[in-house]
This record gives structure tokens, C-alpha cells and sequence, in this order.
């Protein structure tokens, strides 16, 4: 048992000294699940409206499709990645594998699913009377998209941290793609497995403590702002 | 604009909900349509705005069907009406932002609007924080900031106090003299009716 | 449709639950039944073996990857009776393990750090088993040429890397294979630091296949070489040094640390790897495949 209140001990001690590695382990988890989820936004938000507010036969099943999309094991999001970015694989020639671009791209495909998932449910439910709204005042449907993500943002910014926070915390695409190299591609989930079947500890929960400590502030900014609202 | 309406259906599954053989709406007039609960008229308004696609039957807009450029000209008011989580100004000028029209230029006709339905000094509050009557003159000043050649009306001062249902038919009345805009007014009050309407077409169960 | 969902789902939740009991429970209390009908199911064992506890071996991924364990395990199972539990995990893991007491027997390649093991009285004994050898593998085309200048001269190599500052893939994860690396650079008397020396933080598979997409030269051992060679576009540029030598040694933990450890067990593994017969076995492992032993026996 001795190991484990060591473990935090010295935990505490290298998030108080800003130890150098951890800082370089914790900016890039944040830079790498930033843009993914950056980027999966741009692309599935407004897909997501204008599909939850579109009348088009088949659209139980396509509810029901966009729903099992949506929790896309990250293993095997990574492993489609690494095949199709391997130096064999069709875009070989561009020597991603291993590489922090790899990583974006693997989350970015790895919550896209879910941020659409969870956009087009709120627009859905919800996107129907602005739609109307937006209809009799003369709007287009480029207009009435922007419209429906202007008045949900609250909404759609708590599915964006929800988005991050599945970026951020998984590991099984980022170790693939990524392959935890140190100073490179080593974030703070394949460090935590890392480290954990080195039997080390203390970094292990360090970065732990940091990662749910990234966890409560986001989550606690979206809550005062939409308590603002 | 007029309407031209012609063996008008809606079903509900096989229930009969609507039925009208013919109407015809004159262009610039205020028509006001009554009848009792459920006889169709909210259904009769959402039909002609062309959020309900589920019809048989003819409707012309100036002789043509519906298309996009009569969508542009026309617009309705509901009898909860929603506004944006903006500003009242924002609200009201939303209208005119979509169709591009730049910002000294939609300033002014904000304004004027406003200030007929006495809700200047409300422009800069959030506008889901308003009580009903407030609500439904920046609805109304949003619908009519465009200049519509069409205005439907649904039940637009249902629950709200008498001095803001003196503004609000003041300024449907003004509005309709000055743009000779085509209205359709459905209400549940005769006094109301007869208070705006050019002419009264009762609506009954079918 | 709700319902056919709740259906399918209390479905999967029974399947889940049949499916996993037994095998919870297996390693507190042998079933009894079990072991009967395995004794039923393999009437060729000539004296019937009486159900035994299992063993926990915390071992390497190496031995894991290398496809030996899955080749002696199941004879070792059929001829005492014993379930082996494999755990396999970097040797720092693999020893840490130990000390707390977690396995049973350990088959480890980190000579120094068993030796300390033992004489902290973690281990009871310990026994050289085998020995595997390293090779350098690099890109097909050989950029520093070692293969040409240094085949058997693995200082000379890393030198020469250091000089160029050469792409380098390194274990990094505390493994007897990464530690086996840094003795080699010391060796070497090279501090390996810098952008051209990658620290993967995996497993042996993954940093071939870094090496692989980075075309940079990595140690490795000669088994995940050869059973992944059909994948990669590395070459073995250097090998034979006997730097490159790995040796293994199996330790039964000390029994005394707590209830739950199979001290019986643990020894009688650790006799029949070092048996005649267990070396063998090991000396056969991997010739009809690759043509060439994977583990050299050498217990004493």
C-alpha cells in the first residue's frame, strides 16, 4: 500500500515544480484535442443542424445510424487511420504515421461522429420552431443554419466539452497513430499506460490528477457561462 | 397580394381537420377570419404560410403557386411568438440582415417600427426576457420591418393586457393603410374582428 | 421497438454475465468439476494429475510476442497439471510485480536487476533459462552503411549514428530490451540524447513499425524481427556482437509475502524450465518456422 500514497507524494511534488516533461505531455494532449475537436466542429456542427431539421425518408434510420456512430470505439478509428496513413497505405507518401498530424486527424475523425451525433439530436428537438421562425422571415437555408447555431450555442458548446473531453481522455487512437513518442507524440493518456506497465507511478498520477483537473475547468466555464446566459 | 383558395383538405390521419371549397383574400385588405376552437384556423394559417406542405388543393399567391419569391414577401405572426436570444434591436432587424441590407440602412427603419409599438426603450434588453405583450410588439415589429406584402396574424393578442392590444391593432391598422400589405387576421374575438377586419369570413367545423 | 431493444439488451447483459462468472472465480477456488472433465478430456496423460492451483507468470512482452510462451505453456500445462496465468509487461513492471507480491514466478531479461531481486530477498533463487540475441535492423538501403563497414561491430554503429545524428527508435519503456539498449550505448560511451534519438515509450512490435514509418535504425530482438519481417522495410544490418546477447532468468517469488502466492507451483515451473526437457523445447522453438532457434537454452 506504501506505493500508492508514495505515488501521490511525489505526484503533487511534479505538478508543483511544473516539471518540464509533464508540461511539454499536458500542452501537446491539450493542442492535439483542441484542434481535433477544433475541427471535427467546423465540419459536423453545421452538417448536424441542417440534417436534424431536414425531412427525408429513411430518417429513423439514419437517427438510428448517426446514434451507433456515435461511440466509434477510439482502437478502432486508430487503426483505420494507421492502415490508411502507413508508409503501405494509400496516403503513404505523405509520411504522417507517428507524426502530431496523425493524432488530429484520428480524433478529428473520433468525435466528429459524436458532435454531429449530438447536434443533429438537439436540432432535432429543438431546431423545429426557430426553423419555422427563420422560414416566415424570409431566411434561406444557409440562414436558418447559422440562425439554429447562434440560438442553441449554449447547448452546442456543452456538446463541443463533451467532444473534447472524449478527445482528451482517450488513448487507444492516439497510441496507434500517434506511437507515444517522447518529446513528439506522447500525450498524457499514453503516458498514464506507459508508465503504468513500467510500474512508475507517480507520473502516471500526476498526469492523472491533471487530467481531470483539465475535465473540471472546462466543464466549469460552460456551466457559469450558461448560467450567465 | 391575394389568395385564390380552392377545394382546400387537410387530414390528420382520417380525421378531416380543414375544409374550404373556395376563398378568395382580397389583395390589400384586412380579412379577419373567426370561428370556434378547432375549426381549423390555425391549420388554414400555417397552410397559407407554407409551413404545412400536407394539403390537396389549390392555393395561388397573385395567381402562381407558392415559390420562393412569395416566401420573401411574406410572413406570419403566431400567437406565441419566438424570439432570439439577442437583443430586441437584433431581433427586429433580422429580417433585414438576411436580405443584405446594410447596417446604416436598417437602423433607421428599426427605429421607426419601435417607436409606433412604443418599445424604443426596450432595444437594448434581451429579448427572451420580455413579458407577452412586449414580446408579441417586437414580434410584430420584426414581421412588418421587411415591409411584407402579406402579414398573417395568429390570435396575435390572446393573453395580453388591453393597452398593448390598443398599440399592436393601432399599428396593424397603419401599417396595412400605408403599405396597402395584404392582412389575414385569425382571432376567437368578434369585437377584435370587427375592430380591424375590412371583412369578416367566419370559419366552422367541417 | 423499445421493447425489442430492452429484449436484446438484458440479452447481452445475461450473455455477458454466463460468460464471465466462471472465469472470476476460477483463480480463488479451482473448480472442482472443471478439472475433472479436463482430466476426461485427455486420457493420454498417463497418471491422472490432481487439480492444482495456477500460476501467475509475470513475464516480458518479448517472450509473449515472440510466439514462445504460447508454444511451452500448454505442454507445461499438460504434463503437471498446472494453468499458467500469463501477465506480460516490461521487466521493471514484471519486477515490481514480484515485490509486491502479485506473481507467482517471473521470466525476466535484466541480469543485474534479478540478481538484486534476489538478494533483497524478493525471489527465492534464480536460474538462467536462455539467451536471445539483438540485432540492429535499419531502412533496406542502408543509409549509414553498417551493414557493409560494421556487420558484427554494434559500438562502431551506434557511434557512427551519433555522429550523423541518424534517426534512432528507442524502446523507452523501461523493458528489459530498452535497458539492454542503454547498456549498449554506454558501452558505446555515448549519451544517445537529441531529436534524432526517438523515445517510443512501446513495445517492441510498435517501435519496429515507428522505425518502419520513420525509416530509422532500432534494436530489436532477433524473434519480433523475423515473425514481423513480411511487414517491414528493415533489414538487419548488424548482428553477432556479444553485446547483442540477452540472457533470461526465470526466479520463483519468495512465497512468504503473502496467502495468495502459489509458492509449489512457481518452483515446479522453474524446475521444468531448467529441466532437460524444458530446454529442449526451447532449443526447438521457432526452427520449422524461420530455420533458426529464436531462444538459445543455456540453463546451468
Amino acid at each position: 500500500m506504501d506505493y500508492i500514497t508514495q505515488g501521490f507524494k511525489e505526484a503533487i511534488k511534479l505538478l508543483i515544480s511544473l516539471d518540464k516533461e509533464v508540461f511539454k505531455i499536458v500542452s501537446l494532449s491539450i493542442l492535439v484535442s483542441t484542434s481535433a475537436t477544433v475541427f471535427a466542429s467546423l465540419i459536423s456542427i453545421p452538417l448536424g443542424v441542417y440534417f436534424g431539421i431536414k425531412r427525408f425518408k429513411g430518417k429513423r434510420m439514419f437517427s438510428r445510424i448517426t446514434y451507433t456512430m456515435m461511440s466509434v470505439p477510439s482502437v478502432v478509428v486508430g487503426l483505420v487511420v494507421a492502415i490508411i496513413l502507413s508508409r503501405r497505405g494509400p496516403f503513404g507518401q505523405f509520411d504522417l504515421l507517428y507524426t502530431k498530424k496523425a493524432m488530429i486527424i484520428a480524433q478529428t475523425l473520433l468525435v466528429m461522429p459524436l458532435v454531429f451525433g449530438l447536434t443533429y439530436g438537439l436540432a432535432k428537438s429543438r431546431g423545429d420552431i426557430i426553423e419555422r421562425v427563420a422560414f416566415t422571415l424570409g431566411a434561406n437555408k444557409f440562414h436558418t443554419v447559422t440562425l439554429i447555431i447562434r440560438e442553441l450555442k449554449i447547448d452546442i458548446l456543452v456538446n463541443i466539452a463533451t467532444a473534447f473531453s472524449r478527445a482528451i481522455s482517450e488513448v487507444g487512437a492516439v497510441m496507434i497513430v500517434g506511437g507515444n513518442i517522447k518529446g513528439y507524440t506522447r500525450v498524457i493518456t499514453t503516458t498514464i499506460s506507459m508508465m503504468n506497465s513500467m510500474g512508475d507511478y507517480p507520473m502516471a498520477i500526476a498526469l492523472g490528477l491533471v487530467l481531470i483537473l483539465i475535465s473540471f475547468v472546462i466543464h466549469s466555464i460552460i456551466y457559469s457561462y450558461s448560467q450567465e446566459d | 397580394m391575394e389568395i385564390t383558395i380552392e377545394n382546400l383538405e387537410r387530414y390528420y390521419g382520417d380525421r378531416r381537420v380543414l375544409y374550404i371549397e373556395k376563398m378568395e383574400i382580397e389583395k390589400g385588405k384586412i380579412t379577419a377570419i373567426t370561428g370556434p376552437n378547432g375549426c381549423g384556423k390555425t391549420t388554414l394559417l400555417n397552410i397559407i404560410a407554407g409551413l404545412d406542405r400536407e394539403f390537396s388543393g389549390v392555393i395561388k399567391y397573385d395567381g402562381k403557386y407558392l415559390n420562393r419569391e412569395t416566401v420573401d414577401k411574406m410572413t406570419i405572426v403566431f400567437q406565441k411568438p419566438y424570439l432570439f436570444r439577442r437583443t430586441v434591436f437584433e431581433n427586429i432587424e433580422y429580417p433585414l440582415r438576411i436580405r443584405g441590407i446594410n447596417k446604416v440602412n436598417r437602423k433607421p427603419l428599426v427605429v421607426d417600427l419601435a417607436k409606433g409599438l412604443e418599445i424604443e426603450n426596450l432595444m437594448g434588453k434581451k429579448a427572451h426576457l420580455l413579458s407577452g405583450g412586449e414580446s408579441q410588439k417586437v414580434a410584430l415589429a420584426r414581421a412588418l420591418v421587411f415591409k411584407p406584402e402579406l402579414l398573417l396574424l395568429d390570435e396575435p393578442t390572446s393573453n395580453i393586457d388591453p393597452d398593448a392590444i390598443n398599440t399592436l391593432e393601432r399599428e396593424i391598422l397603419k401599417f396595412n393603410k400605408e403599405t396597402e400589405c395584404t392582412v389575414l387576421i385569425v382571432t376567437h374575438n368578434m369585437e377584435q374582428a370587427k375592430r380591424l377586419g375590412n371583412r369578416i369570413i367566419e370559419l366552422s367545423y367541417n | 421497438m423499445k421493447k425489442i431493444a430492452v429484449l436484446l439488451l438484458s440479452l447481452l447483459l445475461i450473455i455477458s454475465m454466463v460468460a464471465c462468472t466462471p472465469k472470476t472465480e476460477e483463480p480463488v477456488e479451482p473448480d472442482v468439476s472443471k478439472d475433472v472433465e479436463e482430466t476426461l478430456d485427455t486420457p493420454e496423460v498417463g497418471e491422472p494429475t490432481e487439480p492444482k492451483k495456477p500460476i501467475i507468470l509475470s513475464t516480458t512482452t518479448s517472450t509473449q510476442d515472440s510466439g514462445l510462451l504460447d508454444y511451452l505453456l500448454p505442454i507445461f500445462t499438460e504434463e503437471t497439471g498446472i494453468e499458467v496465468k500469463v501477465i506480460a509487461v516490461g521487466t521493471g513492471k514484471a519486477l515490481q510485480m514480484g515485490i509486491d507480491g502479485e506473481a507467482d514466478v517471473l521470466l525476466v531479461h535484466a541480469k543485474p536487476d534479478e540478481l538484486q531481486f534476489v538478494e533483497d530477498g524478493h525471489g527465492t533463487k534464480r536460474n538462467d533459462v536462455m539467451y536471445n540475441d539483438f540485432i540492429l535492423v535499419g531502412p533496406m538501403d542502408d543509409p549509414l552503411n553498417l551493414k557493409e563497414n560494421y556487420p558484427g561491430d554494434i559500438l562502431e554503429g551506434l557511434k557512427l549514428m551519433k555522429e550523423n545524428e541518424f534517426t534512432f527508435v528507442s524502446r523507452g519503456d523501461d523493458s528489459g530490451t530498452h535497458k539492454k539498449e542503454l547498456g549498449i550505448w554506454k558501452e558505446a560511451g555515448i549519451e544517445p540524447a537529441g531529436a534524432w534519438y526517438m523515445d517510443a515509450g512501446a513495445g517492441m512490435g510498435d517501435v519496429l513499425k515507428i522505425a518502419n514509418e520513420k525509416q530509422g535504425y532500432t534494436i530489436t530482438d532477433r524473434a519480433t524481427y523475423l515473425s514481423m519481417r513480411d511487414v517491414l522495410d528493415l533489414d538487419i544490418v548488424t548482428e553477432g556482437d556479444e553485446n547483442l546477447l540477452n540472457q533470461y532468468g526465470v526466479i520463483p517469488v519468495d512465497p512468504e509475502k503473502n496467502d495468495n502466492i502459489n509458492g509449489e507451483g512457481a518452483l515446479e515451473f522453474y524446475n521444468w524450465m531448467i529441466s532437460d526437457h524444458g530446454q529442449d523445447l526451447i532449443g526447438g522453438f521457432g526452427l520449422e518456422e524461420y530455420g533458426q532457434p529464436l531462444f538459445f537454452p543455456n540453463a546451468n
